[in-house]
């Protein structure tokens, strides 16, 4: 118990940022077809011995795949799943779901379900962004520690995405076909946020084709826009680990009076303020989920000490961004930091 | 009505959009005003930088709003209630002045002399700040003078994220050393009662009466704490009405703007080590309550000390920042000839603030 209140203390940083930044997907899945060369589903099975599975089942971002989609309503399914390719490949590791705790409906399924098995154990989380990255969610569930960036599989620990184990259920059990992907995609550059079924291989352009919105200027991230990556160049090819597609406008031009209009320039790859300097606001060390303080960086930073960063627990930072999406004065805290941390 | 405005917006924001090319395509009208156009324009419209680097969208609170926050908080804190008390044309003009002198003139000179690219709003904060704490009947020529100080030197260390101390108070205390009979006579007495027109309009007859600390200090008699709260006793122009005071300040704190830990500290140690003084020297220490509802206090611990950039970074270091403001308030209410001591003691903890920070770092990341 006393454990339990502790960890819950230490993360009660972050940020809520399917309550800020809600984002409604349609119900139909529509798939997208390409003629193209596509990549087969293949999953590098680890050689080290497996202790631990995590599987997450409570996306912290809107704009990632809901649990909906992959569990079709059909929760003991899934799990049987998992089940089949754990006494498959991994006989001797026990298994962590984890689960939204606003969720009761699938909580009470899985918490049933798990009542026969004792290789299964069941975890509610808040969906709070970013305690699903690696580090944030061994801590709260293992409770062992690990370094931003280290390969889990070293601790015995795999953590695996829900599409992964469909995969490896349908492909190398079942010798079935599996060459498709399910990818959400969203944002305000688009019509509509629909979640598509994609062969891997095909090309980001292909994909949103017909889903932009015209006569606009807009930028396409692959990931999510809070810590994924741009898409420089849409012939770009989807793979197998692209999580969702987040396509964001872009408004690079002045908008008169922005405060009566805030709505419509949130969401977007607006700065919405200028560049100035640090005012010692606090925000980005109360949002940082790992109680780091990223001002001190920049602060570093433009000193030109660079090599002083590291004095300050650097190296614990899970670059999650939210001090930069945070700060008031439009700091880029998360490119400072990985400047002082190369 | 909807459509007109938007018509009217478009054009407006057209009209922006040439005068914007024109100024940039003359690079001698550019140099002149070019800064300052850029600056007019950044308090109408947003900027046009979109993000380079992930996090690829921000929240929408910038240090405009963060600002602009202060400023309401302020105007409804002071401005509205000194109003009530003093009447219009005592108010008004010193505020007048106080931003014609300090944004208008010494602001708008620096943009186009040192070529910074804005005026910041920090300027409008610290130009509400001056008013607010000279006594009502002080000249228009010192609110002048002083907001010109205050500007000018809160230019010379850099504007918003430079300051070593807070702007305003700095420019109080040039007034107070230049000026000192000035700054401390002229304590009106305000108009308390159903308001008419010409209450509101002119205050009352201007009858001075010395602030509640002079009074103690001299025949030791306390004001009732009733009068102190709702600001019906002499005292600065905006720091009487404790009250509303209190009440933006703790909306500040709500929207995050102020940190509470620093009103919190500094005025639970101004009780606590007065209650201390008063119970080990007895009755010649100024009682706990009082120093609480007296002078500048609640006005400084809400907005002078909160100021973000003069205080630590870290939060601990606004704890013992805090905590040091308290102290050496109650010190020199008590012991010093001088009958107030808040903005000593901030200003004094401002300077201490960068090595509080750096013993802070040390102890904090020793490793
Ligand atoms: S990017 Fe690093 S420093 Fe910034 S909030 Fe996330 S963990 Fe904290
Ligand atoms: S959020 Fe930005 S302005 Fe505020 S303290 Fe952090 S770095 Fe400074």
């Amino acid at each position: 118990m006393i454990e339990k209140k502790k960890n819950k203390k230490v993360y009660k940083k972050g940020l809520n940022l399917l309550e800020a930044y809600p984002i409604k997907f349609s119900e139909s899945v529509v798939f997208v077809k390409y003629d193209g060369p596509v990549d087969n589903f293949s999953f590098p099975f680890p050689d080290k011995k497996v202790e631990h599975i995590i599987v997450n089942l409570c996306p912290t971002e809107p704009w990632a795949l809901p649990t909906r989609a992959i569990l079709k309503n059909e929760t003991p399914d899934f799990l049987n799943k998992l089940e089949a390719v754990r006494t498959e490949y991994f006989p001797d590791s026990h298994c962590h779901v984890v689960v939204n705790h606003q969720e009761s409906s699938l909580v009470n399924e899985a918490e049933r379900y798990k009542s026969q098995k004792d290789w299964l154990s069941i975890h509610t989380m808040e969906p709070v962004y970013p305690y699903d990255t690696p580090v944030l969610i061994v801590k709260n569930i293992l409770g062992l520690d690990i370094a931003f960036g280290q390969n889990t599989i070293e601790l015995g620990i795999l953590l695996l995405d829900p599409q992964t184990i469909t995969g490896i259920f349908e492909y190398y059990i079942q010798k079935n076909e599996f060459n498709t992907r399910l990818i959400p995609i969203s944002g305000t550059g688009l019509n509509e946020n629909k979640i598509l079924k994609v062969r891997p291989g095909t090309p980001v352009e292909r994909i949103l084709e017909t889903h932009v919105k015209a006569g606009i200027k807009y930028r396409v991230f692959l990931d999510g826009p809070l810590n994924g990556t741009e898409v420089e160049d849409l012939t770009q090819k989807i793979d197998w680990s692209v999580k969702n597609i987040v396509v964001l406008e872009e408004r690079d031009y002045k908008t008169p009076f922005p405060y009566l209009k805030v709505n419509k320039l949130l969401f977007t790859t607006s700065l919405m303020g200028e560049l100035r300097r640090c005012v010692y606001c606090n925000f980005c060390d109360d949002i940082c989920p790992v109680n780091l303080e990223p001002a001190l960086y920049w602060h570093c930073y433009t000193r030109g000490e660079k090599h002083k960063a590291r004095l300050y627990a650097l190296e614990k930072c899970i670059e999650c961004g939210l001090c930069s999406f945070i700060c008031p004065s439009k700091l880029e805290l998360l490119h400072v930091i990985r400047e002082c941390k190369s | 009505m909807k459509k007109t405005f938007k018509n009217i917006e478009t054009i407006f924001n057209k009209s922006l959009n040439s005068i914007e090319t024109f100024i940039q395509s003359h690079p001698k009208v550019n140099f002149l005003f070019g800064a300052l156009f850029e600056a007019a324009d950044g308090l109408i419209r947003s900027t046009k930088d979109t993000a380079k680097n992930p996090p690829f969208i921000r929240s929408s609170m910038d240090v405009k709003q963060y600002m602009g926050g202060i400023l309401v908080a302020l105007f409804f804190g002071w401005v509205v209630p000194a109003i009530y008390f003093y009447g219009f044309m005592c108010v008004v003009p010193k505020l007048i002045v106080s931003f014609v002198v300090g944004v208008f003139i010494v602001d708008v000179l620096w943009v186009i002399l040192a070529r910074e690219e804005r005026i910041n709003e920090g300027g409008f904060v610290t130009c509400l700040f001056i008013p607010a704490f000279l006594p009502p009947q002080v000249p228009l020529w010192l609110i002048g003078v002083g907001a010109g100080i205050s500007i000018l030197f809160r230019n010379i260390l850099g504007g918003v994220g430079h300051n070593l101390v807070n702007p305003a108070l700095f420019g109080r205390l040039m007034l107070t050393i230049c000026f000192p009979t000035m700054v401390v006579s002229g304590w009106q007495e305000p108009f308390t009662g159903i308001p008419t027109i010409e209450s509101l309009m002119y205050g009352v007859d201007a009858v001075t009466h010395a602030t509640p600390l002079i009074v103690f200090k001299e025949t030791g008699e306390v004001t009732s704490y009733l009068s102190l709260l709702f600001g019906a006793s002499t005292g600065s122009l905006g720091e009487t009405c404790r009250i509303s005071l209190i009440i933006t300040g703790i909306w500040l704190c709500k929207k995050r703007i102020a940190n509470w830990r620093i009103p919190v500290a500094y005025l639970g140690s101004v009780f606590l080590f007065a209650a201390l003084f008063y119970l080990i020297l007895g009755k010649a220490m100024v009682p706990p309550m009082f120093q609480l509802l007296s002078g500048g206090l609640i006005f400084g611990a809400f907005f002078m000390a909160t100021d973000p950039i003069t205080t630590t970074y870290s939060q601990t270091g606004k704890w013992i920042f805090s905590i040091g403001c308290g102290f050496i308030t109650v010190v020199i209410r008590n012991f010093s000839p001088i009958p107030e001591g808040v903005m000593y003691a901030i200003l004094f903890m401002n300077l201490i603030g960068v090595p509080i920070q750096s013993i802070i770092l040390k102890l904090k990341y020793r490793t």
